[in-house]
């Protein structure tokens, strides 16, 4: 289990996705299925840092992730109020297509095989079998 | 702005090819500047036709996605077209799983790219 509470600063997420990268080509996971876990990860911390905790910097997020050669699990929890995934507009409609932001879920809904909510909606995990 | 460090700029058949220096775009400053040098290198009257060429990127996260777009609009805007090319699958299913596909033209290779803004 990787464990980490990161402030809320993106350019630390990169630094703890190579750990995550590395991890999991320890386990044996081919590069597409690292690129879809890096892709949902990385969206889910932005988010979390971004609209979750508003880019505070005295606000954190907590990344737990869990992996082996089977399956990793991935939590993100930030300090927001929480949101309601369901009122989140669908990128993929027409007059949302040419919007700059947005993609986010919807990228890591595709690239996991399972993505859920707790019921504030300030913690979400993602699951993907190799 | 002449001197880039996320992109590598070029000009074949008379067409505009952008290419990416970094192989993962993750880095948050790191984008903010992509997306100003790539405004910087489409700006302007030679550069209504352009190629943005990936073949060198791994990693494409959603808001170097929307420096994209707004590249694309400046170009559109400019009576210019934009193609995409050399995107490895798992980068294009990022546009195709977004239905971005529909808005950015993609071309497997740049030499096919550029052929069809001839």
């Amino acid at each position: 289990m990787l464990e980490r509470n990161i402030p809320s600063n993106p350019d630390i997420c990169a630094k703890l996705m190579q750990s995550l990268v590395d991890a999991l080509e320890d386990f044996g996971w081919a590069e597409r299925e690292i690129f879809g876990i890096r892709m949902a990860m990385e969206e889910a911390i932005i988010n979390a840092i971004r609209h979750g905790n508003r880019c505070s910097t005295d606000k954190m997020v907590l990344v737990q992730m869990s992996v082996n050669g089977d399956d990793f699990i991935g939590t993100v929890t930030d300090e927001g109020d929480g949101f309601d995934p369901e009122k989140v507009p669908d990128p993929t409609d027409e007059e949302n297509l040419e919007r700059c932001s947005g993609r986010g879920l919807a990228l890591i809904d595709n690239f996991a095989d399972e993505m859920q909510y707790n019921a504030t909606g300030n913690s979400l995990t993602i699951r993907k079998r190799k | 702005m002449d001197q880039y460090e996320c992109i590598e700029t070029d000009t074949v058949e008379d067409v505009s090819v952008v290419k990416f220096v970094d192989e993962r775009m993750m880095d948050a400053a790191r984008i903010e500047q992509l997306g100003s040098e790539l405004m910087d290198a489409i700006s302007g009257d030679d550069n209504d036709r352009v190629v943005i060429n990936f073949e060198n990127v791994s990693f494409f996260s959603s808001a170097a996605v929307s420096k994209l777009l707004v590249a694309e609009k400046r170009i559109r805007s400019q009576g210019g077209q934009l193609r995409l090319s050399n995107l490895r699958p798992e980068v294009r299913d990022v546009f195709s799983l977004t239905k971005l596909d529909s808005v950015f033209r993609i071309e497997d290779e740049q030499t096919t790219a550029i052929k069809t803004l001839q």
